[in-house]
This record gives structure tokens, sequence and C-alpha cells, in this order.
């Protein structure tokens, strides 16, 4: 065990940094990954702490594809180390996610306009015996310390895709099903009841929930790298469609359909 | 090859111990009130800002040590923890600061020092139609998955604290209240609810929350480094930090 903790600690302390890439492709199941991966030029696999990357290029970009985990600890870590490893001038978070919408099925891709973390709240006092109340809580936004000013800035609404990568996905082909732009939530969340579906939806706009996107965007935001985010519908409440984690294929299919549209940046 | 070549020069710098010119400690608190009192101790403070996020070295009671301050949320607190694990390479992270109990039995003024950490953030619902409400009593936990380099993940329900500090953390003084061990938990909630507090005491084990002790914790044991945490129930911003200087100075 110790020396497990010994080989990350040493594999994640700063050594020489990597050749840049144009484009960090995030994906936080193999899944999701892997049909970048396989369509990656050369590639070359290297770790940083517990995480991989493979580099190589797709179209005219040098593309690192990064295998982040689920959820804020592993995005947010992930997210840091391969900016500052191969510090990318365009970050590709992609996977699946719960429709919060009616309209959206299996297959659909959501494309980020905005990414937020809903998971912060803050609930009124309830005594013993009064239950929960959770149409009561107060969302919290995330912030972040704006370096220029030394202020604590809150994000209520998230963070914007970046809007070339936009219109550019816009025009992307999705093999298996229709893009939409739309709204992506993160929180370590899977939500089933769909009362909760639909609060996601009035309060946020979000029309997908999901566990890193927002957490990806507001690092991404903090150190000036542009953003965006694909979301494939793998499981629709409202239609009673439970997860279906082979819905991951479409979202990688997509992401590197969107690599050859992109002008080199 | 040229990374290799470093690789194994770090390797054999970090041999029997940590080379000299390594900060020993990485401590972390949600505010400058709550790290003021240690950073005005600091001899030869630098300051280095990385994006978002501030950093202070320096030492304190002989110990090279680096301050961090996480806003208060997990987001925050895993990215200064990552950013200062990565450019400092602390052979240890202390959280510190202020909780809400959990635990009924604790008062304002007890504090917890951890034997465990808890990110009770993590739920699931069961499947319910319209109209049929929202019921967090009922939620079920949802445990982190930390990466391995298998390229597995891993639940953790709770993440480890390291038992060296703890043993030496029963020696401290509080200032007001009882020193006890326990699970410290931190999501990006601040919950008043009582039912719902018991609920996830139940699941979590909680002794009390805060926006960031477990979100650091689970970093570190991400990237192999030990934590510890420190939490006084409802504490003033001076109360953790002089039991942090305490802790540092009882340091071997």
């Amino acid at each position: 065990m110790r020396a497990m903790a010994i080989f990350l600690f040493v594999l994640v302390t700063v050594l020489p940094a990597a050749e840049p890439v144009d484009v960090l492709v995030q994906g936080a199941e193999k899944l999701e990954v892997q049909e970048v991966v396989a369509a990656l030029e050369h590639p070359q696999k290297q770790s940083i702490g517990p995480f991989s990357f493979w580099v190589g290029r797709i179209g005219p970009h040098r593309v690192a594809v990064s295998l982040t985990g689920q959820a804020l600890i592993n995005c947010t870590t992930a997210t840091l180390l391969g900016i500052e490893e191969f510090s990318p001038k365009l970050i590709v978070n992609e996977g699946t996610s719960g429709a919060q919408v009616p309209y959206l099925g299996l297959h659909d891709i959501i494309v980020g306009r905005r990414a937020l973390d809903y998971g912060g709240l803050a609930a009124p006092a309830r005594a013993a015996g009064q239950g929960s109340a959770a149409l009561a809580w107060i969302p919290v936004p995330q912030r972040l310390r704006d370096p220029a000013t030394g202020q604590l800035v809150e994000f209520p609404d998230g963070f914007p895709g970046d809007e070339a990568a936009l219109a550019v996905a816009l025009r992307t082909r999705n093999p298996m099903a229709r893009v939409f732009p739309g709204i992506i939530g993160s929180a370590h969340e899977v939500n089933l009841e769909l009362d909760r579906v639909a609060w996601s939806h009035r309060t946020f706009g979000m029309d997908v929930e999901e566990m890193e996107s927002g957490h990806v965007a507001a690092i991404a935001h903090a150190c000036g790298v542009r953003y965006i985010a694909f979301r494939v519908v793998s499981d629709a409440p409202y239609d009673g469609v439970p997860f279906y984690p082979q819905a991951a294929r479409a979202t990688g299919l997509f992401t590197v359909n969107f690599l050859h549209n992109l002008p080199p940046l | 090859m040229k990374r290799l070549f470093f690789l194994a020069l770090l390797l054999t710098a970090l041999g029997p111990g940590l080379r000299a010119d390594v900060p020993v400690v990485l401590l972390a608190a949600a505010t400058d009130a709550e790290l003021q009192p240690v950073l005005s101790r600091l001899t030869g403070v630098q300051t280095e800002r990385r994006a978002a996020w501030t950093f202070w070295r320096g030492t304190l009671a002989g110990k090279e040590v680096v301050l961090t301050r996480t806003e208060g949320d997990p987001l925050n607190a895993v990215a200064a923890t990552t950013l200062a694990i990565r450019h400092y390479a602390p052979r240890l992270v202390i959280t510190f600061g202020a909780a809400r109990a959990h635990d009924p039995a604790l008062r304002p003024g007890d504090v917890v020092v951890s034997d465990r950490f808890a990110a009770f953030d993590g739920m699931y619902s069961s499947v319910t139609p319209g109209a049929g409400g929202i019921n967090p009593l009922k939620w079920n936990p949802l445990p982190h998955l930390l990466m391995h380099p298998d390229e597995k993940e891993v639940p953790a329900v709770t993440f480890p604290a390291d038992a060296g500090l703890l043993a030496l953390a029963q020696k401290l003084h509080p200032a007001r209240g009882r020193l006890l061990n326990g699970v410290l938990g931190s999501s990006a909630q601040v919950n008043r609810e009582a039912d719902r507090i018991a609920v996830l005491r139940a699941q979590w084990s909680t002794s009390c929350e805060d926006g960031e002790s477990a979100h650091v914790a689970g970093c570190a044991e991400l990237l192999g480094v030990p934590a510890f945490g420190l939490r006084v129930i409802d504490g003033t911003d001076g109360e953790a930090a002089e039991l942090v200087r305490q802790l540092v100075e009882a340091m071997p």
C-alpha cells in the first residue's frame, strides 16, 4: 500500500511537461473514450498519477485523450493535471447522461451551451420529525476566485461552452440519433424521481444531468482554456429507459466526427 | 527517456525520506480568516498564485509548510489540493476549520479529529413517476469512485486518515469542549433539516459536515498522499488554527 502511495506521489509531482496538444478530450469511463482512442493516429499512452492519457493525432489536431473517472474528485484532479501537462487549447468533455426533459431520447446528444454544478444547496432549518423539503432548498452556485480582483465570483448559470466549438458541434453528425444545443448539469447524483427531474429543468434549465461537465467547465474557466461538452442520453426517465452504458459509443463517435470537422486551432 | 531520468532522480531523492527542501505539510482551510492565525506565524513566507488558487510557503514551528485556501467547497478544495501536491510534493495534507454537527451528542467547541472522511454528496433516487414527490429521506448513498492506475475505479464510502497524526492529535488541548475521534463529512451542502442529517449520519457515519474536508482527503488519497483533518463544531476562526499550530509543533 505504501509502495503504491509513493508510486502515485512520484508520478503526479512536476516533471518536464509533455509536448502541448490542441485538444484534450475527456471521458469518465472506458466506453466513453474507446472510440476516440481507437481513432488516434500513432497513439502513445502516458500515465500521470492514477490517470491514463493517450496522445496522437485526429485530423489536423494533436489530441490527448484522458480517462478521468467519474465525478468531481476524479474529474477535477484529472483536468488540472491534463491542463498542466498538455496545455490544451480546447477541452472536450464527453460522455453519458440522464435526460431531464421529455423530448430527449436514447442516443440523442446535447452539446453544452452551458454547463453548471447543480449540487450545492442550503437547507432551511427543520426540527426533528418535520421531514425534508427538497423544494425549499436554496441552490448554492459554484464560486471561483477572480485573480484580477481577488474576489470570489458566483456562477449561478455555470460556464458557457466555447462559441466556435459549439457551432462546429451543431454541424456535426451524430450517427445514432439527433443533436441539440442545451444545458448540462453536474452533481454526484442520479435523479430518477420525475418531480425532481422536472425541478432541475425548471430551476437551472437543465436538459441532461451527469457528474463531470460543470466541474470541468469551472476548472477550464479558471485556467483560461476553451471548453465544450457533449452528452449522449444514456437513460431517459420520462420514457422509462434505464441506464444503457453502450450509449457511450455515440458520444465517442460524435467526438471523432467533431474533431475532423474542427478547423485547426 | 528524459522523463525516465527525472523520475529516477526523484525516486532516488525520495529514498529514505523527503528532500530537505520539500515542504513537509500542506495545510488547507476554507477562508482567509481560518488561515490567518497560521499564516501570521509563518516565517519566510512566499506567496504563489496558480490560476484561481493561492499558496503560501513558509516555516512553522521549524517545519516547512504550504498553506492554501479551499474556498469552502469541494471543487476549489480538490483543485487547490491537486495543485499543491503536484507543485510542492507535501508528505501530508491537513484540512482544518469549523463544522456543523451531524452527531447529536456533539456540542459547540467540541473538536472532531479524523479517523476517516466521508464525501457524502453522492445519492441516487428510486424511479418515481410524476406527482410522486421528492423524498430525500429515501435517497440512497452513492459512494465516490477513485481512479486507480490500472484504469479501474474503486468505490470508497470513506477515505482513510493518517493514523500517526490521529495518535498525535490525542494530545491536543481544545480551548473549550472535548476532543473526539470521528468521521469528517463534506459536500457542497448546508444541511439544517434534523431528519435528513439523521439519515446522512446513518448512511455515512458522519460526525459533522463542512464544505471540503473529505474532498481534500479523497484527492490526497487519489494522489497517494496521507491526509488528516480537524474540525471544531461551530468553531470560531482562530480555534482550529490554534490546534493545527499545536499539531505541527508536536510533529516529529
